[in-house]
């Protein structure tokens, strides 16, 4: 256990990578948001995206932490098992602080009239209806699953290499054209438009939580056998 | 400093013999320990230990517990003895042996020796005298 | 299960990739607690035996025991094994400062203030960033991460790539000081046979994934010696036995034989007027690495000879 913690130290030894960039991607964000609002003058609602600024920097940095600090740990006589514990507890807890900083931000944001300009960034109108912790629970499993994404496609890249690459992304090609096909032959489209209809915030967070745990699973079976 | 033509073991023996005969390391003085000799030759401790432990083992050196490795009383003394013998096998044997092949006969050998060194000379001439 | 001796023992280990056999059963017992060499050939196979007694890399076949133990997922092992890279990679994010803070994480024998010693006397920039290092500051990480982890295995991996000549000697004399001080299993991989040769006290030779030479290094400096003197006389003293080398000059013949001589041997040398000059390490190690090449092609040889009759 001591050594799972001790890999959380190890990611965080450059204090930037997991803390520092994703603060100054959210600070930075709001702020050129907030000067967009200030200076083009909009009628009605105004709205950001940039909030998905730092989602995006998680797909990286679970690329990063993988194919950079992996091989380092090998040498540091850490089993991948500990590597992948400490790596994954410690995102899980960057992404929750984060999530709940997301949550908070929103409650300003609709306390301060959408911070005194009618914008919204972070109380986004699909989800503010929902319980608070359905609300942190979905921030937080779309930051895993995207750092998982990121982290699984650099475990398959550290593996196989471009071979598993080639074979990942055209089997999730297959996969995808399959149900495409399959749907459109069954006629069920009109079935699925309703069923993403009927998606509520806390179905949605259980689908993406179920995503979750299969990239995780499949992430852990592929570093089992990685090489540095 | 070392070479290849004897054990490591052996030529850090034959350095500490000889450091003694010349009175370098005197009787009942200290000698540098096994991870000194290791570190200045730069050759693996247990190396250096064989080397020394020849020597104890021959009654030259001995330990004191948690103090360090000292020249044993006699030591000199001893090692002159084996060199004066080793001396007749290394050099003498061979020198006489060359000098029959080349026709020089035993009272022409003692010749060229007396005449070669000026000091040895002298100290015949007194011998005799 | 039975412990066998030592701190390391592999088991008819074969390694394959997929077209290459990089270790062809490979039996071997390292005692421990003493500095060996582990010499041969690039591509013979040293890498990977290194890379799998942390297992960073996985053996085909065979079994391999660290503490008597398979390193495999076994934190209890590895954190007792510290095995730095030739060609070891660091976070792109770290600088040369950060590696060894995660170094001081991990082993639990770390010294802070030797690995302060060497990154003084190494002259390793700690706060420089280690994408911007160059070769020899790059080794002089591994090589600080590797004395000052103090771990009960330590492996290092051509330490000196890109180190000069006086941080070559800086490493070597501080290998040999702090193992005199803090005995361990130090496995030292070099091509710089020449320069570590005194250092060790047990070599390992591979040569194409096999284990050639597991002996003692004092054993191995009179198991083989070269003859030199009138062709004639050289041949017939060296008939009948296994010669790893000969050069000839007019009359004048030198020729590598493998095997101890006796006392007797020797005597009767000197008495024909030969010549015997030991055999260095380095030596050693190329004659016996190339003469597998030679027996391979020997051993084709008669298959031709035979067609021809």
């Amino acid at each position: 256990m001591s050594r799972v913690v001790k890999v959380m130290q190890m990611q965080l030894i450059n204090r930037w990578t997991f803390l520092g960039v994703p603060a100054v991607i959210l600070v930075v964000t709001f702020l050129l948001s907030y000067a967009i609002w200030v200076i083009v003058p909009g009628d009605g609602r105004v709205y950001s995206g940039a909030t998905q600024a730092v989602l995006w920097y998680f797909l990286v940095l679970g690329i990063q932490s993988m194919t950079m600090t992996f091989p380092f740990s090998q040498s540091m006589g850490v089993s991948r098992r500990t590597f992948y514990l400490g790596t994954l507890g410690l995102f899980a807890v960057v992404a929750l602080a984060v999530s709940t900083i997301y949550y908070l931000l929103g409650l300003i944001e609709r306390a301060t009239d959408g911070w005194g300009q009618n914008a919204q960034m972070f109380a986004l109108d699909w989800l503010v209806g929902s319980a608070g912790v359905v609300q942190v629970l979905f921030y937080f499993v779309a930051m895993v699953a995207l750092f998982m994404i990121g982290f699984w496609f650099a475990t398959v890249w550290k593996r196989w290499q471009t071979r598993g690459m080639l074979v990942a992304w055209i089997g999730l090609g297959v996969v995808a054209l399959g149900l495409v096909a399959l749907t459109t032959w069954q006629g069920r489209w009109p079935q699925v438009g309703t069923w993403f209809a009927v998606q509520t915030p806390l179905s949605v967070t259980a689908w993406t939580a179920l995503f979750c745990a299969v990239l995780a699973a499949g992430s852990y079976l592929t570093l089992r056998r990685a090489t540095p | 400093m070392l070479d290849e033509s004897r054990p490591i073991f052996l030529q850090i023996a034959g350095r500490i013999e000889n450091d003694i005969v010349s009175g370098t390391l005197q009787e009942e003085g200290q000698v540098p320990s096994t991870n000194e000799f290791a570190a200045f030759f730069r050759i693996n401790p247990a190396t250096a230990a064989k080397g020394i432990n020849r020597l104890v083992d021959e009654g030259l050196l001995y330990k004191r517990r948690g103090i360090g490795m000292f020249v044993a009383t006699g030591a000199k003394a001893r090692l002159l003895d084996r060199r004066r013998e080793e001396f007749v096998q290394q050099y003498v044997q061979p020198l006489v042996h060359e000098a029959h092949k080349l026709g020089i006969t035993s009272d022409q050998l003692i010749e060229i020796i007396t005449g070669s060194t000026p000091q040895a000379a002298s100290i015949e001439r007194r011998v005799a005298q | 299960m039975t412990n066998p001796p030592g701190v390391i023992s592999l088991r008819n280990v074969t390694k394959r990739y997929r077209d290459t056999t990089a270790l062809d059963g490979v039996t071997l017992d390292i005692e421990g607690g003493k500095i060996y060499g582990l010499l041969g050939r690039n591509g013979a196979g040293k890498t990977t035996l290194m890379s799998l007694l942390s297992a960073q890399n996985f053996e085909t076949s065979g079994d391999v025991r660290v503490f008597g133990e398979h390193p495999y997922e076994n934190d209890g092992v590895l954190a007792r094994v510290c095995f730095v890279r030739e060609s070891q990679k660091y976070p792109d994010d770290f600088k040369a400062g950060h590696a060894l803070k995660a170094a001081s994480l991990f082993f639990p024998g770390w010294d802070a203030a030797f690995a302060a010693e060497l990154v003084d006397e190494l002259q390793l920039p700690l706060k420089r960033s280690i994408k911007k290092l160059s070769r020899g500051q790059l080794s002089a990480v591994g090589v600080i991460i590797g004395l000052a982890s103090r771990a009960e295995i330590t492996v290092f991996d051509e330490p000196y790539l890109g180190l000069d000549a006086v941080a070559r000697q800086i490493f070597y004399d501080r290998l040999v000081s702090d193992y005199a001080e803090h005995p361990r299993t130090i496995i030292l991989s070099s091509h710089l046979i020449d320069e570590v040769a005194n250092l060790l006290e047990h070599v390992i030779l591979l040569d194409a994934g096999h284990v050639i030479i597991d002996d003692d290094a004092e054993a191995i400096r009179d198991s083989a010696a070269t003859v030199l003197g009138a062709a004639d006389a050289v041949a017939s003293f060296v008939e009948g036995r296994t010669v790893l080398h000969r050069e000839t000059l007019g009359t004048l013949a030198s020729v590598t034989i493998d095997g101890r001589l006796t006392e007797a041997e020797r005597a009767g040398a000197a008495y024909q007027g030969l010549e015997l000059l030991p055999v260095s390490l380095q030596q050693l190690v190329i004659r016996k690495t190339k003469k597998q090449e030679h027996t391979e092609r020997a051993s084709a040889s008669p298959i031709r000879t035979g067609a021809r009759q």
